[in-house]
């Protein structure tokens, strides 16, 4: 019976300290917000998943042409506008991205959707 | 040290309330030390948690009958391992499961995301903590495990019929299926809670929801064979009650890993994608209020027990949570983009939620229709297996034929011209293939014959797109065919992963067609040296065989099998009479080259030595069993982690600067 | 060239106007299901109902060649009714035990459909589905 009681305040304390942790670690903290984009960083995010839907659709609408799926002249109706919206996409990141190392995903001529 | 348990079940709860608190609290003013705080609450619940669990896990292996929960659930004589599984066999142990594994789960989605999603995680916290204080709370208040009582000289023990493998591994299978479900919807939730609109609860929570999808399915498949096998009335699903309780939230969330798909692709389906995965985790919940609360004339149910109207009330606030939210947040999931042509793959993934989601909601209705009656006339009304056949038959079979037809599709805007040409060849098997069947005698039944047709339809495309990917790998990289097959599969996870897991529904059809639509039954009682026929097989029964083991006395009809000229050998069928009662015991032989079984029970044994027998020949429904091991091969390679794949994201949310955790 | 919106919403509410069209029609023929009854609100019901109670003594004769005869009580109450029951009995059949059957009334005796019986087993986990 004590054993079980010593063993549950073990547990409780551990548990505490642990909650504690955070606050124990760093008692006064120049920031305590938290970390997460602004704005503008969100805005980018968006921005940045656009872009790479706008990628990987031209990426599998190739790789259905290759393997037949999509005919050629499909892939012709297709693939202008696919092309103008990741072009668009990329312009809008241009800023962000220009600063990224280099090319910032996989080129798309391979079958990768 | 029940004292153990219980303290710790109290300081869980007193744990996951503070990250309910504290997780909303930090979220909501943004503060990091706090958050961090309730996520560290999170974690140490699961560790007190899994303290309970031990200890309860320990009584029961050491028999410790001061706890009134291993008194009626064990026996000194029972095996330790099926005296470990009664920890999920009543009710307050398979609350504890739950709550165990969904802090488990909790304590890890958000671990792993602690630096991709740190203010989406700050969202996700409290909401796991606030299900996990439903449970925790149930463990504490109203049904906990750890109640003791005068410990009588030995247990109740478990059901002899319940001492096999599956009892081990069906119910936890089930709980990691139902309890992951929550992962997804609490992201989704999040997400919405903080306002963004960005898609990172849908990459963080893919995989999670592939998995729980996953479990929930081959945890039925093992539930339907342990039907089958064990429980032997010659079938393997019933739409039990608590049957549907499991297919309900698997077809919500079958529905949702499609309809997610479109949302990445298209942006698309934002509002119907938080609808859907609240729904799936709506029915979780209700699922498991359905097994416990017996409130529905089911042969699973739990005692009649207080608990139900708890449950009730909690999956009542959660709807209207979810509902009040997706309400609210509306304007911020509203998408720009919309459905360009109808024939497009986004249309036949439309389609196939409308179908999967009106099999839910019928089912849902089927089950929920007693207690509708009940409140409204005063008088329950039960919908039996003919509703839920044709409904199956209605929404699934053109769900079948979209399996063929969706991958075959390009996204946007597919010509009806090219189509024809995509569609020539399955459809031309399709014919052929139903031609053949007529000709063998499968016209015998139209569902069957459909089923069978569009299954051989979409089999053919399913190989076409494996060719024709493996054709245009090669036509790339000159690699030799087995190595182009291997790494256009390792390129392309998800796709092909997708397709192995359509051909095992596609097996699964074809084996529930033909073992329910083709199937042959006979009913004779015989006597010693005289046969039954039935579907091409002669039955010969030739004497009783008794065996007294330990608990049981094993009582088997042998009976010799002839197919044609062929003799085939003995089978046995009989009962297991234990002191609770006795236990049919079928005999089933196996046919490996078409599927088949021969499935005999005897259902009663006279004392002149005379046996009712009922023998069943199955034609195909071995297959079930394969498509469960292709799905899992399946969804495995679907959710396989992919090096390119998280390359790619890092890149993207380190070009965006998104929050990433320095080392404090 | 975006479309105008009218053409896909409307398939998709014709759709899911023929899902709801279908399932009503289904119901409307079908009727509303079986009412579930215990032996003390057999009065009136013609039709086929399901029957549910305990078993009570004594259990005489063969589900198999002229029925199997017992006596259905209420779950909490003492109304009894005789019932006649032919085809597959589950393994937890016995006396005390709760049973749901199908039937109907003829001349005083609940007359089942062979092969419906269903046993409850509420004290356990899990008890299996028979019959059927």
């Amino acid at each position: 019976m004590t054993i079980a009681l010593v063993l549950a305040a073990l547990l409780a304390v551990v548990c505490v300290v642990v909650v504690a942790l955070p606050f124990l670690r760093e008692p006064e903290t120049r920031s305590d917000a938290i970390d997460e984009p602004d704005a503008i960083g969100r805005r980018q995010l968006e921005l940045a998943e656009r872009r790479d839907r706008a990628l990987a659709a031209l990426k599998e609408l190739e790789f259905d042409h290759r393997t037949g799926k999509v005919s050629d002249e499909d892939y012709r109706q297709l693939v202008g506008p696919l092309r103008r919206e990741a072009a668009d996409a990329l312009r809008r990141l241009e800023p962000r991205a220009a600063a990224a190392e280099g090319e910032p995903v996989e080129p798309a001529v391979s079958n990768q959707p | 040290m029940p004292e153990l348990g219980r303290a710790a079940l109290v300081v869980s709860l007193g744990l996951i309330v503070y990250a309910l608190v504290a997780g909303a609290v930090a979220a909501v003013t943004r503060r990091r030390r706090l958050a961090v705080s309730a996520q560290n609450a999170l974690t140490a619940a699961f560790g007190s948690t899994l303290v309970a669990s031990v200890v309860l896990a320990v009584a029961l292996v050491r028999h410790d009958f001061a706890l009134t929960y291993v008194a009626d659930h064990t026996s000194r004589a029972l095996p330790t391992v099926y005296a470990l599984s009664a920890f999920w066999g009543g009710q307050e142990g398979s609350l504890l499961l739950w709550l165990l594994v969904l802090t488990g789960y909790g304590a890890l989605a958000v671990w792993l995301n602690r630096r991709r999603a740190r203010d989406l995680v700050a969202w996700v916290v409290p909401v796991i903590a606030g299900v996990a204080t439903f449970f925790s709370f149930l463990l504490v208040g109203v049904a906990s495990p750890f109640q003791t009582s005068p410990a009588p000289v030995d247990g109740a023990g478990l059901n002899p019929s319940l001492q096999n493998p599956y009892m081990v591994a069906h119910p936890p299978l089930l709980y990691l299926g139902y309890v992951g479900l929550t992962v997804p919807f609490a992201f989704a939730i999040g997400s919405l809670l903080s306002g963004r609109a960005d898609e990172r609860w849908i990459v963080a929570t893919r995989r999670w929801t592939l998995v729980a999808w996953t479990a929930l399915g081959i945890g039925q498949l093992l539930g339907a064979h342990w039907a089958y096998q064990e429980v032997g009335w010659g079938g393997y699903y019933a739409w039990d009650p608590v049957e549907n309780a499991a297919l309900m939230p698997w077809l919500a969330s079958t529905a949702y890993l499609h309809s997610v798909m479109i949302q990445e692709k298209r942006g698309m389906l934002k509002v119907w994608n938080v609808v859907l995965v609240s729904l799936a985790f709506c029915l979780s919940i209700f699922g498991t209020f359905l097994t416990r609360s017996g409130v529905i004339n089911s042969i699973h149910s739990f005692t009649q027990s207080s608990i139900g109207p708890w449950f009730l009330g909690f999956i009542c606030l959660v709807t209207a949570f979810s509902i009040g939210l997706i309400l609210h947040r509306l304007p911020l999931l509203r998408a720009r983009t919309q459905l360009e042509s109808l024939v497009s793959r986004e249309a036949t993934f439309l389609y196939n939620n409308l179908l999967l989601v009106a099999l839910c909601l019928t089912i849902l209705w089927g089950v929920s229709w007693p207690i509708i009656t009940e409140a409204v006339h005063g008088e329950a009304r039960v919908v039996g297996r003919p509703y839920y056949d044709f409904f199956l038959r209605v929404f699934g079979l053109p769900l079948l034929l979209l399996m063929g037809i969706g991958p075959l599709i390009a996204w946007r805007r597919a010509s009806l011209r090219g189509l024809g040409r995509i569609f020539a060849g399955p459809f031309a098997v399709m014919v052929v293939v139903g031609a053949i069947l007529v000709a063998l005698g499968a016209g015998s039944s139209t569902p069957g014959l459909v089923a069978y047709t569009f299954s051989a339809f979409v089999l053919a495309t399913i190989v076409l797109e494996f060719a024709r990917g493996t054709r245009a790998r090669r036509a790339l990289s000159n690699e030799s065919w087995p190595a182009a097959f291997s790494s256009l599969i390792g390129r392309n996870r998800r796709r092909y992963g997708g397709y192995i897991v359509h051909a095992a529904v596609v097996l699964l059809a074809i084996g529930v067609a033909g073992s329910s639509a083709y199937q042959h039954v006979t009913d004779k009682r015989l006597a010693p040296g005289q046969s039954l026929a039935v579907g091409g097989y002669t039955l010969t029964y030739r004497k009783l065989e008794e065996r007294t083991r330990a608990n049981a006395t094993e009582i088997r009809a042998l009976l010799d099998v002839r197919r044609g000229t062929h003799e085939l050998g003995p089978i046995k069928a009989g009962k297991n009479a234990y002191s609770s009662g006795p236990s049919t015991e079928v005999g089933i032989r196996t046919n490996y080259l078409t599927g088949e079984d021969l499935y005999v029970i005897a259902e009663d044994i006279g004392d002149d030595g005379t046996v009712q027998f009922r023998v069943f020949v199955k034609p195909l429904v071995n297959l079930i069993w394969l498509a469960g091991l292709v799905f899992l091969l399946g969804s495995v390679t679907a959710m396989w982690p992919d090096a390119r794949e998280e390359r790619r994201l890092a890149l993207r949310y380190r070009e965006v600067g998104a929050p990433s955790m320095q080392t404090r | 060239m975006p479309r105008r919106r009218s053409p896909a919403r409307l398939v998709i509410a014709l759709s899911i106007a023929a899902v709801l069209a279908i399932f009503l029609l289904y119901t409307s023929i079908a009727g509303g299901g079986t009412p579930a009854i215990s032996p003390s609100q057999l009065a009136g019901h013609t039709g086929t109902v399901q029957l549910g109670g305990v078993v009570v003594g004594p259990v005489t004769g063969n589900a198999r060649a002229g029925g199997k005869r017992f006596r259905l009580r209420d779950q909490k109450g003492p109304t009894t009714v005789r019932v006649v029951y032919r085809g597959t009995v589950p393994d937890p059949f016995r006396i005390g035990r709760e049973i749901v059957v199908d039937g109907r009334v003829r001349d005083g005796t609940f007359v089942a459909r062979p092969g419906s019986m269903v046993t409850k087993c509420p004290s356990k986990y899990t008890a299996k589905p028979k019959g059927q």
